[in-house]
């Protein structure tokens, strides 16, 4: 049975076992590379994306499971480069990534998190964010999700 | 990548007359290229870095019809930053913007990068003259060919924003490189001094900023060739024990499985998804054929000082003696690092293609060159013949200068006849780590009846890290211990009248490896820790007393103390520290790349919580200042994670602690207050990526000496 999503606002169709976790579904079946492989433990958050607007890790989130429901990954995130989603935008005024790997995630995971918290503080990034980042970027990080806090309000 | 195809037109490309510019240390793959010949020559007479005598740095640029400049870098962009830096260098002479200039890597078949590898902060140093030389000549032979082109003499062109200019003639570099059939080598023209720089010592943002930022397939692991199969590589969890026996049929009929391949000391499951080939893999039972099984407490007591072999590397006046004689008192400590991972977030692994005499393999690594030979050597093949195309690694720390699984991914690539996507699950990552092997270090002074420091003697009892890989074999029963990479940071540069360093060589049972700043890690966190304690232990002033040690006439000593009386003002030490804070200080010098810290902390909910790390640092000349923030930012964090979490551990021969559940690390909500301030007190550059790392757990565990009383002699910092 095939299982059918939408994916970045398009509908699509996969044959796979429905136990596959959807970050291999979308790395290796649907091609999109964004989302990446971090643990395959929920653990570090690499792998983020939204589910109905929702966080999920999607190593850890078989594929079944979002059927029918609307998935967004760091390619969908904005409709086209000169619209950075502000999360992006933000993340490049303050010149965040270093290797880049951990990035897509905290991306994804901050998107969703501001639609709950729009004036966060400190202290509601670092309960609620929990991904891994092993270069250090984690003091551009803070600055670039209150940036995209007040990026949003001018949108 | 379009860029990656120009590769191999670049002789049709030479034909259509565009030109292609580069340069190398020694020139023997470049003999036939006469320009690239008179380019090895000029730059034949500088100096290799220090760290790496073998080094062959070969890159060039190719100006492109839309007058772009592609810029083929040997060296790896992994995180640190060196792409943006290089492109603002070569923009300086090219007389373009930096972002006019493409940076892309290298792939082995653009030159002989047999021995490169990235790391031990010497990118950026060791190619500030050579990029600079190229770019000169360069630009030169374009002003020259406008010149013969419009008929006008050469003084009246001039080079700028990517146009060539005389009087009223106008065209773009692509134009004149297009329109010319010969090429003058001229004399390499004098450098612009550091007073003309235009870009270098301004802020620019990171080059492969959009990449990053919009999720662009650049790592090894995102990498793909058509037909490609997925293979899982099981090796012991045991270091070197070869495979006993393996039961693998239940594994073999999971669904989408093509193949298990077992070899002496790997098992490959090869499936058609990455999904089934990690699902069959658990199925798979192996025995290894292990000796002695080593526990925790072996390592640490195999890793002592006094066991092995002692070579002395630093020895002035006679502080074997002085610590001897009678008089003044000996205060003596002793310091433990424990064994810790890279744990970069992108897992180890290789995309590989071998068909019948050529091999294609792309992967996230820090050493190209080495790989490729490892390669040649178990495929019987040319390294000629075998593509590494360098990937952006998703984090390395020295994680990547081994070949990991490249070897089995090429053997099962080969023995399936397709190409092998090969990835290290994060379990495999923790299990099979190079870890930074656990240290030991015993320091001893003799203080005089005035409170002087008279003699220090430090003994550093550690396994080897990476010398096997820099010197062979042979050079490791030379130098009778690890003093390159493990010793690094073990000499003391405190002007102590009479001073020593032995560093132990401990064998050990597990694999190491370089781990972000070498030895320089633990080396400080013993060194410095051993100087505070010295000032309470003397009742001097932890900032004083270090500049009265390190003052001389000499440049690097002067520099030094402008960075120590900096950091005294700028983290305001001369003012009480607040109620609750307990505030620690170290200092470090990493191949003249020089840092010192003062952590602040306070006790949230009986942990240690790192409120403010204020940092001065002097790098030499700053070329981009953003970046080298980036990374003394990135610096901080990964210090107080190795100093307040970070540990291995290992029960049973293996290690055990293999997910970031059970090796904990730095999260946002460590992030501390942080004050970087930049003393540039050079006018060449020397390395950021590892030197900032230096002082930051030393100053943590005096910091929190400071506000419990207790002392912190291991790290992790445990407070029961
Ligand atoms: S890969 Fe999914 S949380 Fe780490
Ligand atoms: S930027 Fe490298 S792991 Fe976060």
């Amino acid at each position: 049975m095939p299982i059918q999503f939408i994916l970045n606002g398009r509908s699509v169709s996969i044959e796979a076992d429905p136990a596959m976790p959807l970050l291999w579904v979308l790395r290796d079946i649907l091609g999109l590379k964004a989302t990446k492989y971090g643990c395959g433990r929920a653990q570090c958050g690499a792998c983020s994306l939204h589910v109905d607007g929702q966080t999920q890790r999607s190593c850890s989130l078989p594929v079944q499971l979002v059927a029918g429901k609307n998935v967004v990954t760091l390619e969908g995130l904005c409709a086209n480069r000169s619209q950075p989603h502000p999360v992006q935008q933000a993340w490049m005024e303050e010149n965040v990534p270093q290797c880049g790997y951990c990035q897509p995630g905290f991306m994804m995971a901050a998107a969703a998190f501001l639609e709950q918290f729009p004036n966060p503080t400190d202290e509601d990034i670092q309960q609620h964010i929990t991904n891994v980042c092993r270069c250090g970027t984690h003091p551009r990080i803070l600055r670039a999700i209150k940036r995209a806090a007040a990026l949003r309000k001018n949108v | 990548m379009a860029s990656e195809k120009k590769i191999f037109s670049r002789r049709k490309f030479l034909i259509r007359g565009a030109i292609v510019l580069g340069g190398t240390v020694v020139g023997i793959y470049l003999g036939k290229r006469p320009i690239r010949r008179f380019l090895a020559q000029q730059i034949e007479g500088i100096e290799p870095p220090a760290m790496l005598s073998h080094f062959q740095p070969n890159f060039w640029f190719e100006i492109q019809p839309d007058n772009t400049i592609l810029f083929k870098s040997p060296k790896i962009e992994m995180g640190q930053g060196i792409f943006t830096g290089f492109a603002m260098l070569a923009a300086e002479e090219l007389e373009v913007s930096p972002e006019q200039i493409k940076v892309v890597h290298a792939d082995t078949t653009s030159g002989p990068m047999d021995k490169v590898a990235t790391g031990g902060s010497n990118s950026t140093p060791s190619m500030f003259v050579p990029i600079r030389q190229v770019a000169a000549t360069m630009r030169e032979m374009l002003c020259q060919a406008a010149a013969a082109q419009w008929g006008v003499p050469r003084s009246e062109v001039k080079a700028e924003n990517g146009t060539l200019q005389a009087g009223a003639r106008q065209a773009t570099y692509a134009e004149i490189a297009a329109a010319t059939q010969e090429w003058t080598i001229p004399k390499t023209p004098a450098l612009k001094p550091v007073s003309e720089f235009k870009y270098v010592g301004k802020d620019f943002k990171r080059n492969d900023l959009e990449a990053k930022v919009f999720g662009d397939p650049i790592y090894g692991i995102d990498a793909t060739m058509p037909g490609m199969l997925y293979a899982c590589i099981i090796q012991s969890p045991f270091y070197r024990a070869p495979l006993k026996s393996a039961k693998t049929s239940e594994a073999a009929s999971w669904p989408g499985v093509e193949r298990i391949i077992l070899e002496k000391d790997w098992i490959a499951v090869v499936a058609q998804t990455r999904y089934a080939a990690e699902a069959a893999m658990l199925m798979v039972e192996a025995e290894w054929d292990v000796g002695k099984k080593y526990e925790q407490e072996d390592l640490i007591r195999m890793v002592t000082v006094g066991q092995g072999k002692g070579v002395n590397v630093q020895e002035v006046g006679s502080p074997r003696r002085i610590l001897q004689v009678p008089g003044g008192r000996i205060f003596r400590q002793e310091y433990r690092t424990p064994m810790a991972a890279h744990a970069q977030i992108e897992p180890n692994g290789t995309v590989a293609y071998v068909e019948k005499d050529k091999a294609t393999i792309i992967m996230s690594t820090q050493s190209p060159g080495f790989v490729r030979a490892q390669l040649a050597a178990s495929l019987g093949m040319k390294a000629k013949n075998i593509n590494l195309i360098p990937a952006f690694p998703g984090g390395a720390f020295g994680r990547r200068m081994k070949t990991h699984n490249a070897v089995a991914a090429a053997l099962v690539s080969r023995a399936m006849g397709k190409p092998i996507h090969a990835f290290y699950t994060r379990e495999q990552e923790f299990m099979y780590s190079p870890c930074r092997p656990n240290t030991h270090h015993v320091l001893q002074a003799k203080i005089d009846d005035n409170g002087q420091i008279q003699a220090l003697h430090y003994d550093l009892a550690t396994p080897d890290m990476a010398i096997e890989d820099n010197v062979g074999s042979a050079g490791i029963f030379l130098a009778g211990a690890d003093i390159i990479s493990a010793g690094h940071g073990a000499p003391v540069i405190y002007n102590i009248p009479h001073k020593s360093t032995d560093v132990w060589h401990c064998p050990y049972p597990l694999d190491t490896g370089i781990w972000r700043s070498v030895g320089m890690f633990s080396n400080a966190f013993a060194v410095e820790s051993f100087i505070n304690e010295l000032a309470r232990e003397t009742s001097q002033d932890p900032i004083a007393l270090r500049i009265a040690l390190l003052k001389s006439p000499e440049k690097l000593h002067q520099r030094y103390v402008a960075v120590l009386e900096k950091l005294r003002e700028v983290s305001r030490w001369d003012m009480p520290a607040g109620e609750g804070i307990g505030r620690g200080v170290a200092f470090g010098d990493d191949r003249k790349s020089i840092a010192a810290a003062v952590v602040e902390v306070s006790l949230r909910s009986s942990r240690v919580k790192v409120n403010k790390v204020t940092m001065v640092l002097d790098p030499g000349l700053c070329i981009n200042p953003e970046g080298i923030r980036q990374q003394a930012e990135g610096c901080i964090m990964m210090g107080i994670s190795a100093a307040l979490y970070e540990e291995l551990k290992v029960k049973g021969g293996r290690i055990y602690n293999t997910s970031f559940q059970a090796y904990p690390m730095a999260t946002l909500a460590d992030v501390p207050e942080i004050e970087i301030v930049l003393l540039p007190g050079d006018e060449v550059p020397y390395g950021v990526g590892e030197p900032p790392l230096a002082p930051i757990a030393p100053a943590i565990a005096s910091a929190v000496y400071d506000l419990t009383g207790k002392p912190q002699r291991s790290l992790p910092i445990r407070l029961a």
